[in-house]
């Protein structure tokens, strides 16, 4: 015991000397940041911490996004300025004959602003509870001897990826939203308007917002934060699933700090933050650019193929397979949290989905909505019904994960598909999963005790084809600023897939998809190989033997089971 | 006296109870207990892999008894206990050398 004490105490020095150095250099680098990047900027628009500006007539637009106020040109070079000069005096000429009506407008604008920053909170909300959910389903997925040791991974999840998110993954992912990709249902968040690394329609790292702080502390900016983060902790809490009942704490916090930082806001900036991927369409006339709405591969493929590299890297749990290579099962302890956990997770995905219009006055909510439900049911029934003709009994946790993969991969597609579609998709991804799960199982050998790399990872990756597939063009006109007066030759078109004539959007899809996946596992393997060279991430063979609780924490996760004399 | 123990299916308690204080006994002590006799559980499969349940949860009941009674009352338990299936359990008699009450230090019949 002593010996072991004595081993332990210098590599927790150690530990406390890199977390130490680690945060004196992000802080210098956030302050740096925000004294610096405000002075590159060649534009200088002011961040509204009150939320008084927001939202003006300039805000006030028509169903297909188009503003009444006419901008004055500045470029008087333009074959058409004297058309657009004429067109700014006629408007100027009718506003001041109706003084009234402007204001009107403005107060209309706030209100239209204010809609959706109720919307987009409310289901950011909703997307936070996914976490309380996911806790749940895990660790009723699990043996009862590691489940005080799961609920504490996925508490800490939240906390220490925010962390990270906070001092630099909400610059990196979102500093250049306004460069292409502008929320305008926001009020678009012109204070985030510089990439760190690239420039233009190539952008690679977004520079603004280093903690939170001087662009970012802005009303829209705040919006936009919570709600993304939220989204940032699913990928995040994903790997718990596949990393636990073995991983010590000290590395997932190592894990989760990385994600929440680096792979996540990565490649989110490349899709979401108007980043290279998401111009595609603009620079080599790939469709409307790499497009996934709320998240299939941004998300969920991202946490599914990091979590794959870290059970890679961390092993399979021991007694996992027999000496014969045969799979051995360690059934769940707790039926009601797994599928209780599913529901809330279900529920949760109506603020996922849904929410990712950023705004309530887009009324392609509701079929979001309904989408997301759609492939919710048939992922699930699929499932059920796949193992019950396989095994001869429907396994209820395959029910719960078949439910999840239908959800992640309509999450991609879902504002872009019609119903018959959304239920076509959660079938197949009902299919993905369970022979992912035994694809796992029995042939790669990778342990994933609770499948988060069948039901985010590879069914992310299927929502994100799917898109590229079954897109019915009905939806997102001008996406990623590509088509906004014509699309395939059609006024109004949107993102549209291969079924319905854009073999150019299936194929950016499919590349796009390809580089999440390579992303997530590649960065991720090459980071946590190296931190387990330098120290084993792996609890010891006693303590996986026991359960992690005592030895980790201290307290079992139900203590009133553990043999101790209480009389007394 | 006589110790009676059985060990019978879960869901045939209620029924042995109200048959046993239905015959006028009066003192029971049961425990949830595992085990497998010689069928040794069952396999089952969970998310594909199999596993072996060999240890099925079981009710223990337990009896102290004067000698004259023990023979009515394994008589009526084994009817009430019974659904003609494997796994349906086992009665087991032996014979007690004393019994005593605490309260009040009773012995022997007097104390059952």
């Amino acid at each position: 015991m002593n010996a072991e004490k004595q081993k332990e105490q210098p590599l927790r020095q150690a530990f406390g000397y890199v977390l130490f150095k680690g945060l004196r250099l992000a802080i210098t680098a956030g302050l740096a940041g925000i004294l610096l990047f405000p002075c590159l900027g060649q534009e200088r628009p002011k961040p509204d911490p009150s939320g008084l500006t927001t939202g003006d007539k300039t805000s006030v637009v028509d169903a297909g996004g188009a503003s009444f106020v006419v901008a004055e040109p500045t470029d008087k070079t333009a074959p058409d300025y004297a058309q657009k000069k004429k067109d700014f005096d006629e408007f100027q000429a009718q506003a001041a004959k109706e003084p009234l009506a402007v204001k009107l407008a403005d107060a209309t604008g706030h209100i239209r602003i204010a809609t959706n920053f109720a919307w987009t909170l409310n289901t950011g909300y909703l997307v936070l509870f996914m976490q309380a959910g996911f806790a749940l389903l895990t660790c009723g997925l699990v043996r009862k001897k590691n489940a005080g040791h799961l609920m504490m991974l996925n508490f800490a999840a939240y906390v220490f990826a925010f962390l990270a998110y906070y001092a630099v993954g909400y610059a990196f992912q979102f500093g250049a939203m306004a460069v292409n990709a502008a929320p305008g249902n926001l009020g678009g968040t012109p204070t985030l308007n510089h990439f760190l690394l690239g420039s233009g329609f190539w952008g690679f790292l977004g520079g603004k917002g280093f903690f939170m702080a001087g662009p970012a502390y802005d009303a829209g900016s705040n919006v936009l934060a919570l709600f993304e983060v939220v989204f940032m902790e699913t990928a995040g809490y994903i790997i718990v699933g596949s990393i636990c009942e073995r991983i010590s704490f000290w590395s997932f916090l190592l894990c989760e700090l990385f994600i929440g930082a680096i792979l996540y806001p990565v490649f989110g900036c490349w899709v979401w933050g108007g980043g290279w991927m998401s111009q595609l369409g603009n620079t080599m006339g790939l469709g409307h650019g790499y497009v996934d709405f709320a998240g299939s591969t941004v998300v969920h493929a991202v946490g599914g193929f990091c979590a794959m590299a870290l059970s890679v890297v961390l092993g399979p749990r021991l007694g996992k397979y027999g000496p014969d290579g045969k799979p051995r099962a360690f059934p769940a302890h707790n039926l009601v949290y797994v599928v209780i956990g599913t529901f809330i997770l279900l529920f949760g995905w109506m603020g996922f989905n849904p929410g990712s219009t950023l705004g309530a006055t887009d009324l392609r909510i509701s079929v979001v909505a309904i989408n997301t439900n759609l492939a919710a049911i048939s992922g699930s029934a699929t499932a059920m019904l796949f193992w019950y003709w396989k095994f001869g009994k429907p396994d209820i946790t395959m029910a719960c994960n078949g439910m999840l993969a239908g959800l992640v991969a309509i999450t991609a597609p879902c504002a872009f598909v019609g119903p018959t579609s959304a239920f076509i998709i959660g079938i197949l991804a009902g299919m993905v999963v369970c022979l992912g799960v035994l694809f796992n199982d029995r042939v790669t050998k990778i342990d994933d005790p609770c499948g988060a790399i069948s039901v985010h990872g590879f069914c992310g990756i299927l929502g994100g084809l799917c898109l590229g597939l079954f897109a019915d063009g009905t939806y997102g006109a001008g996406w990623n600023g590509v088509g906004a007066a014509s699309y395939l030759g059609q006024a109004g078109r949107g993102v549209t897939g291969l079924f319905y004539g854009d073999t150019k959007q299936f194929l950016v899809q499919l590349m796009g998809a390809a580089i999440c996946a390579g992303w997530a596992f590649g960065a991720t393997f090459i980071v946590f190989k190296m931190v387990n060279a330098v120290r084993p991430m792996r609890v010891s063979k006693e303590v996986e033997l026991e359960g992690l609780d005592v030895p980790e924490f201290g307290l079992e996760g139900y203590p009133e089971d553990a043999l101790s004399v209480t009389a007394s | 006296m006589k110790k009676i123990e059985a060990i019978i299916q879960p869901h045939k308690l209620d029924e042995v109870k109200a048959a046993l204080i239905g015959i006028g006994v009066e003192g029971i002590t049961i425990s949830e207990v595992r085990g497998h006799g010689r069928q040794k559980g069952h396999t089952e499969t969970y998310r594909g892999a199999e596993y072996t349940v060999d240890l099925l949860p079981k009710i223990k009941l337990e009896m102290f008894v004067r000698d004259s009674r023990a023979e009515e009352i394994v008589a009526v338990l084994s009817t009430a206990a019974s659904s003609g299936k494997i796994g349906d359990g086992k009665i087991f008699v032996s014979s007690i050398e004393e019994a005593i009450r605490i309260r009040n230090g009773d012995r022997g019949d007097a104390a059952l």
